[in-house]
């Protein structure tokens, strides 16, 4: 099984290149299962039609089988979204913890499966909770989602921070950084300047394209909404990409 | 830093709201956060409750709780106060304490202490729980103010001399009480001088005036003068302490027992100098202090120190000073309104029918 955790600034467009990793690994017959790491729990919405189900941890508060927030989506994949409070109450980080708690104590990673594992990891690095896919064994290969975007890739430095911070304790390692365009003027050399300083590579550029949008309008992935554009057969590489980087290794939901 | 247990904010609010006479306290947090403390409220007559928070409310808040928690109190207890205090897991995940106060609608007057474990010295939490007490109207300003002295200098104390000084004390029951009764036998024998001075902490004056008691035997036996000087003004502090105070003095004078009183049993850290100087002007032979004696200045080894905390005591015993502990008293006290024997006392009365 491939651990990979995708992390990345909010709204940088994490979980679209999450969701068209997803299907273009499902389409190719490998079991994918997208773990969506956000209280928002949108990772996985265009996997589902535009649908949202129930959380991990809104199973958990209800006294329902943590199975239950486990739905199939586009290409057969599977997918779950932790889930966690409203804005403005509780603890979001906390939530992380209890949702990958749940998951392990009920065996969900044994049961499916997966070839492949994706968590979908909210912005920055806020809190030990979003830290807990590259911590304790669970995600073994990572990648940053940045545009060229100044916001974008200060964050992306302090992921890549925080995932050598915790390399003597951890498992994770950075393994490249996936260039979701926005646009900007010289962007591809101001991303490969960033990934110089961080000490990583470009995976893949993705360039800035309205096809994204057309699609997420019909509640789809552009691999599925658009399959003979461009943009779907770079998502094809990108994913081909991410399997070339990764490592296949045993084991259930952590590596310990 | 301390790496050895120490009392925590939390508990120190837990027992200001005591001392304040609260009806009720509401623990905002996990059921078993502050418990062994709880239940010692509990026999002091405080209703104390939980909000039982589990992981579900870590991660989703439990303002909801609260409030309920608020309202099953007015229910059962029909108490004249309420206090909400917080606690790590609580105060971590931001919980607006005064929100849930308001929205759940008791009308009894209420106090929210936003306290948790983390916040250092645990008489911050009693300071807090000052604050939000006199802001509740429970208690005047003025004695406010002199409380959050009193703990502040209390709070230095123990960082300069107390076990706040020393990064790890393991913890010690010290020797049997067989060495420091002879010598107290021995200078009322040899028609000695001793003065006995309690500076102790509030309730647990309830014990240390055991010594007035089985000393003052001693002396009626064996001879020699004794002399007793104690924190014990009945004007000073909170209704309840001085309570305390009143309690032991009225216990002594009916047994014939008279004190010098220096200070109310708040003030420990503050009156040592007074102490000192008015056990200094009977000059004694032997001096025992009874309660917490390093807030007595100059100690010296030809003392006998008694206190009830086991890492107290070694801290003394590493330093070469002759001190017994009185261990576990705080939970003989904590119902009492008389005074409780002590082991040193016992010790003595034993001693003296075997010289008779």
């Amino acid at each position: 099984m491939r651990r990979i955790a995708l992390y990345g600034k909010g709204g940088i467009g994490k979980s679209t290149v999450a969701s068209n990793i997803t299907v273009s690994l499902s389409k190719k017959g490998y079991r994918v299962l997208q773990i969506g790491c956000d209280p928002k729990a949108d990772s996985t919405k265009l996997l589902l039609g535009g649908a949202s189900n129930m959380t991990i941890l809104d199973a958990m508060k209800n006294g329902r089988p943590v199975h239950d927030a486990i739905s199939r989506g586009s290409e057969g994949c599977y997918c779950a979204e932790c889930g966690g409070p409203r804005p403005g109450s509780g603890c979001a980080g906390r939530g992380i913890i209890a949702a990958f708690e749940q998951l392990e104590k009920n065996n969900i990673i044994e049961t499916i499966s997966p070839d492949v594992l994706i968590y979908d990891v909210l912005g920055d690095v806020v809190c030990g909770g979003f830290a807990m896919p590259i911590r304790n064994g669970y995600a073994k290969d990572v990648f940053i989602v940045s545009s060229g975007e100044m916001m974008s890739l200060y964050a992306a430095n302090n992921i890549a921070t925080a995932i050598s911070d915790l390399k003597d304790v951890g498992y994770a390692t950075l393994r490249g950084m996936i260039q979701n365009s926005r646009g900007i003027d010289e962007e591809d050399s101001i991303v490969d300047k960033a990934v110089l300083e961080i000490g990583t590579t470009v995976v893949k550029r993705i360039p800035r394209e309205r096809t994204v949008q057309q699609c997420e309008a019909i509640g789809k992935t552009v691999v599925e909404g658009a399959p003979d554009s461009q943009l779907s057969k770079i998502y094809a590489g990108l994913a081909e990409a991410i399997l070339g980087l990764s490592s296949d290794d045993e084991g259930g939901m952590r590596i310990v | 830093m301390n790496i050895h247990p120490r009392p925590n904010p939390i508990i120190a609010a837990l027992y200001m709201l005591r001392d304040i006479d609260v009806d009720v306290v509401i623990i905002h947090g996990p059921s078993g956060c502050g418990f062994m403390a709880s239940r010692m409220i509990e026999d002091a007559g405080i209703r104390v409750m939980t909000t039982a928070m589990n992981d579900d409310d870590l991660i989703f808040g439990a303002s909801g709780k609260l409030e309920d928690a608020l309202r099953e109190a007015e229910r059962r207890f029909s108490p004249r106060s309420i206090a909400v205090i917080g606690t790590c897991s609580s105060m971590i995940i931001g919980e607006d304490m005064e929100a849930s106060i308001r929205r759940s609608g008791v009308g009894c007057r209420t106090v929210s202490v936003d306290c948790h474990g983390c916040m250092g010295n645990n008489t911050a939490g009693a300071i807090m729980a000052v604050e939000a007490s006199a802001k509740a109207g429970l208690i005047p300003k003025e004695e406010a103010d002199r409380q959050k002295y009193l703990l502040s200098m209390a709070t230095q104390m123990e960082k300069e001399r107390g076990m706040a000084s020393v990064q790890y004390l393991q913890p010690s029951n010290g020797p049997t009480k067989m060495g420091v009764a002879k010598k107290i036998i021995g200078c009322l024998s040899n028609n000695g001088k001793l003065a006995v001075v309690s500076i102790s902490k509030k309730e647990l004056a309830y014990r240390f005036s055991d010594l007035f008691l089985a000393v003052d035997q001693a002396c009626k036996e064996l001879g020699g003068k004794a002399v007793y000087i104690a924190n014990l003004d009945p004007q000073k502090g909170l209704p309840r302490i001085r309570g305390y105070a009143a309690d032991i003095l009225s216990e002594l004078s009916a047994k014939g027992i008279s004190a010098d009183i220096v200070g109310g049993l708040d003030e420990y850290a503050v009156i040592g100098e007074d102490m000192k100087e008015a056990v200094d002007r009977h000059s004694p032979d032997l001096i025992v202090i009874a309660g917490i004696p390093h807030a007595y200045p100059d100690l010296d080894k030809s003392q006998i120190l008694i206190t009830d905390q086991p890492r107290q005591l070694s801290n003394y015993l590493s330093k070469g000073y002759d001190a017994v502990g009185e261990i576990s008293s705080h939970q003989m006290v904590m119902n009492v309104r008389k005074i409780v024997p002590t082991e040193t006392g016992d010790t003595i009365r034993e001693m003296l029918r075997d010289i008779s």
